[in-house]
């Protein structure tokens, strides 16, 4: 890699593989192009593409509980996919994953339609008794840290947002 | 055959593999029968047994057989191109399918209106899908899957409707089968 000229991307791929995530799944979002790539192409990583969120929760459930260390990596419109599973399953067993959010229908969004689900990411996640962390900028990278150790350390999970300011 | 005789013959089969189950009453039924550390009673999260199933399949050498529903697959229908997609040898999905919501009064669901979920497998060129129509052929079937080395199967057994007498809840609560699941693994 570049060193100091990591993009947004490379820099949260980099931030993720040091917490040691080694399983991700993915339903995809534009923002998320270049993070998925390089899930894509890490043999370090176990990492499958997936149809829907949820199916995406219960496949990271399964590899939690064989000792990995998971994570989703989503856009905000389909955590009204996972609240079920989240509840009934992560919650319910206590068994925690990571999700790298990407924030859309906030401030930068084209897209009028994402609206409602951005309005509704933060409430759901609270809701859903899933502890979140907005990363607006890169310097703010090692929120994950922190989520990691407080949250997902203690068998909860923990979710990262990423708005547009992040990627830019 | 209802899905409690489906359920003793497969694991007359099943020796120290992992086993994920669908929640409701073929988890209850599966505990009655069989209780092993080994077994995960999916008690929330209708739709997920085999998804569960799939990340631990993905993740472990060990052999890994889900016990599924018909209402259950057709929620989450999708996992049969996720299986196919990442094709992992140690996997075997078995629908129990008694065309009908069994813990819940029995509703009917699709797979009662033509809908066949071994030709969806097939379709999903999943590796091998096989179709049981009588008690006595899960014997054969289990004990040639898992004397093999190749998978993922996908095995739909049809079942009549009906619930045995007296299953009792599952004593123990969800940290406690994670807990003892993840230890035996």
């Amino acid at each position: 890699m570049k060193g100091s000229l990591l993009t947004p991307s490379e820099k949260l791929y980099a931030k993720l593989k040091e917490q040691r995530l080694n399983f991700f799944v993915s339903v995809p979002c534009q923002l998320l192009k270049e993070l998925i790539n390089l899930l894509e192409n890490d043999s370090e990583v176990i990492y499958t593409p997936v149809t829907r969120e949820e199916e995406g929760i219960g496949i990271l459930a399964g590899a939690f509980l064989a000792g990995k260390r998971p994570a989703i990596v989503m856009q905000n419109s389909g955590i009204g996919n996972c609240i079920n599973a989240i509840c009934s399953l992560l919650n319910y067993y206590r068994i925690p994953i990571v999700f790298i959010i990407s924030y859309r229908g906030t401030k930068g969004e084209a897209i009028d339609a994402q609206k409602p689900m951005g309005n509704a990411t933060k409430p759901l996640l609270q809701d859903a008794n899933v502890k979140f962390y907005e990363i607006s900028a890169l310097e703010e990278l090692d929120l994950i840290d922190k989520g990691i150790s407080e949250d997902y350390a203690q068998d909860k999970s923990v979710a990262f947002l990423f708005p547009f300011s992040f990627w830019k | 055959m209802r899905r409690f005789e489906a359920i003793q013959k497969i694991m007359e089969t099943v020796t120290d593999e992992i086993v994920v189950c669908n929640l409701g009453h073929p988890s209850r039924e599966l505990f009655v029968i069989k209780d092993r550390q080994k077994n995960f009673y999916m008690l929330g999260s209708m739709g997920l047994a085999s998804s569960i199933g799939l990340g631990l399949a993905m993740s472990v050498e060990k052999r890994v057989i889900v016990i599924e529903g018909d209402g259950s697959v057709l929620m989450n229908l999708g996992t049969l191109t996720t299986i196919r997609a990442n094709q992992p040898k140690n996997f075997i999905l078995i629908i129990v399918d008694n065309e009908a919501y069994g813990s819940t009064g029995f509703q009917i669901t699709f797979t009662s209106k033509g809908i066949n979920l071994d030709k969806i497998s097939k379709a999903c060129n999943i590796h091998k899908t096989i179709l049981i129509t009588k008690e006595a052929g899960i014997k054969d079937v289990m004990e040639k899957i898992l004397k093999s080395n190749d998978g993922p199967y996908c095995v739909v057994i049809k079942t009549e409707k009906g619930l045995p007498d007296n299953i009792p809840i599952i004593p123990y609560d969800s940290i406690t089968i994670k807990d003892r699941f993840m230890r035996s693994i």
